[in-house]
């Protein structure tokens, strides 16, 4: 059953290596940025937060297709010769990077306003407020939304074969370039995904469960 | 990037990039409703009891949420050709994104359902209604009043996700920009030019999103 799938499956499993590198890449820096951002975004004066809310509208909509050609073609524009990986993967994080942070923003601010007066009470200072009380809190409440972020990044990473980096949907665009047997190979490949992508998705539905309240 | 050569870029590919907008918009069009009916179809065997389909259904949602649509694009446009079903590009990716998105719809809507109370139901048999006459008369309208909002960010995703027709070669915004690099030489400018395109298409229906929420918000809730 299914010889074409079979014969080239090594190849996939392969591209399917480069695509959880590059998602694992993306989540990381992406979700580390969003934070910083986003922790950012609720403490810092007016002209910060003004910079910080064109950053999320900008890059929250446009589609990530136009934003990875977009960084493909500026960096070289701007004098620095990156490979296709280098310019996805940045452009991916700097994506990536503004829905975390209005997920972080948004957790910051439904953490509840007793908490916030507490802590002034007690004579806390904004900076160890933060630290201490709001920030572990609002990642709490953060988790699925970045779950969720993670899982749309990880399908995402798919158009950076059309930018042409060899991942696991390039490798499969070859695969059926050369044996036409596009059913049999596009149906393996998304089940590649899927098994990439369903556990993460329980666990996002599993968090929404668990870290959706704070005390 | 200086601003006057890149007006006159602007002015000067105009009519290039508003083609390619309009084919943006005309497959949004065509696949924004087509999800929303896919989305609707695909939550009625779970609310109806109708055990076999609703578990075939299930595996159909989990398997378009969680595989991307550029490789579900591929198999309709490379792999219906070998069924001997020959449909164009602009077809193949209505359909892909329409049912990637009818899942995610489904999602949005059975959450909406489930968050109405069992009365609503007994209401409805109380009075001699038949199960669909209640799902369709009480219960969805309901509950797609209460996930208007998400309904509205999901549409802004769809529009999006319009870009990746560009994989299979149709003339949207975003391939017309690669196509203009390479006739205007202008790698930098011509997609920040499509970017402003896409922010103004987003930031326009997020803003009629969300006069349409508080229109309904003040109309039913």
């Amino acid at each position: 059953m299914f010889p074409v799938l079979q014969s080239n499956l090594p190849y996939l499993l392969q591209g399917a290596v480069y695509t959880v590198a590059l998602s694992a890449f993306v989540v990381v820096f992406g979700a580390l940025l969003g934070i910083v951002v986003g922790t950012i975004a609720s403490a810092a004066p007016a002209p910060v937060r003004w910079l910080i809310n064109a950053y999320v509208f900008v890059f929250r909509g446009v589609p990530v297709l136009v934003i990875m050609f977009l960084g493909f073609y500026s960096f070289p524009a701007v004098g620095l010769r990156l490979d296709a990986y280098t310019a996805v993967a940045i452009s991916m994080v700097v994506y990536i990077g503004a829905f975390v942070t209005e997920a972080v923003r948004g957790a910051i601010a439904a953490v509840p306003k007793g908490q916030v007066e507490a802590a002034m009470s007690i004579g806390m200072r904004r900076i160890p407020m933060l630290r201490e009380i709001i920030v572990p809190q609002a990642l709490r409440l953060a988790v699925a939304p970045v779950l969720n972020i993670s899982l749309m990044a990880i399908k995402q990473t798919s158009y950076a074969s059309i930018v042409g980096a060899w991942e696991l949907s390039f490798a499969a665009r070859e695969v059926v370039e050369r044996t036409l047997a596009a059913f049999e190979i596009f149906l393996g490949v998304m089940i590649i995904y899927f098994l990439i992508c369903y556990p993460l998705s329980k666990a996002a539905a599993l968090a929404e469960k668990r870290f959706s309240y704070v005390h | 990037m200086d601003v006057a050569p890149f007006i006159s870029f602007l002015t000067r590919y105009w009519p290039v990039f508003v083609d390619g907008l309009q084919i943006t918009a005309f497959v949004a069009v065509l696949a924004a409703p087509a999800a929303f009916i896919a989305g609707i179809l695909l939550v009625l065997p779970a609310v109806s009891g109708w055990k076999g389909l609703a578990a075939v259904v299930r595996g159909f949602v989990e398997l378009m949420r969680n595989t991307p649509l550029l490789v579900q694009i591929y198999l309709l446009y490379f792999g219906l050709p070998l069924l001997g079903i020959f449909w164009g590009a602009i077809t193949c990716g209505v359909i892909a994104i329409a049912l990637q998105h009818g899942a995610f719809l489904s999602e949005i809507v059975r959450a909406g359902i489930q968050s109405l109370s069992v009365r609503q139901w007994e209401a409805g048999q109380s009075i001699g209604m038949r199960r669909f006459a209640i799902l369709r008369l009480v219960i969805l309208p309901q509950a797609l009043i209460k996930v208007t909002p998400a309904l509205g960010n999901q549409l802004i995703v769809l529009v999006k996700d319009t870009s990746l027709v560009s994989a299979i070669g149709v003339m949207d915004l975003t391939l017309t920009g690669k196509v203009l690099i390479e006739r205007s030489g202008m790698s930098f400018e011509v997609f920040i030019a499509v970017a402003l395109f896409y922010l103004i298409l987003t930031t326009s229906l997020g803003i009629a999103a969300r006069l349409v929420e508080t229109f309904v918000a003040r109309r039913y809730a």
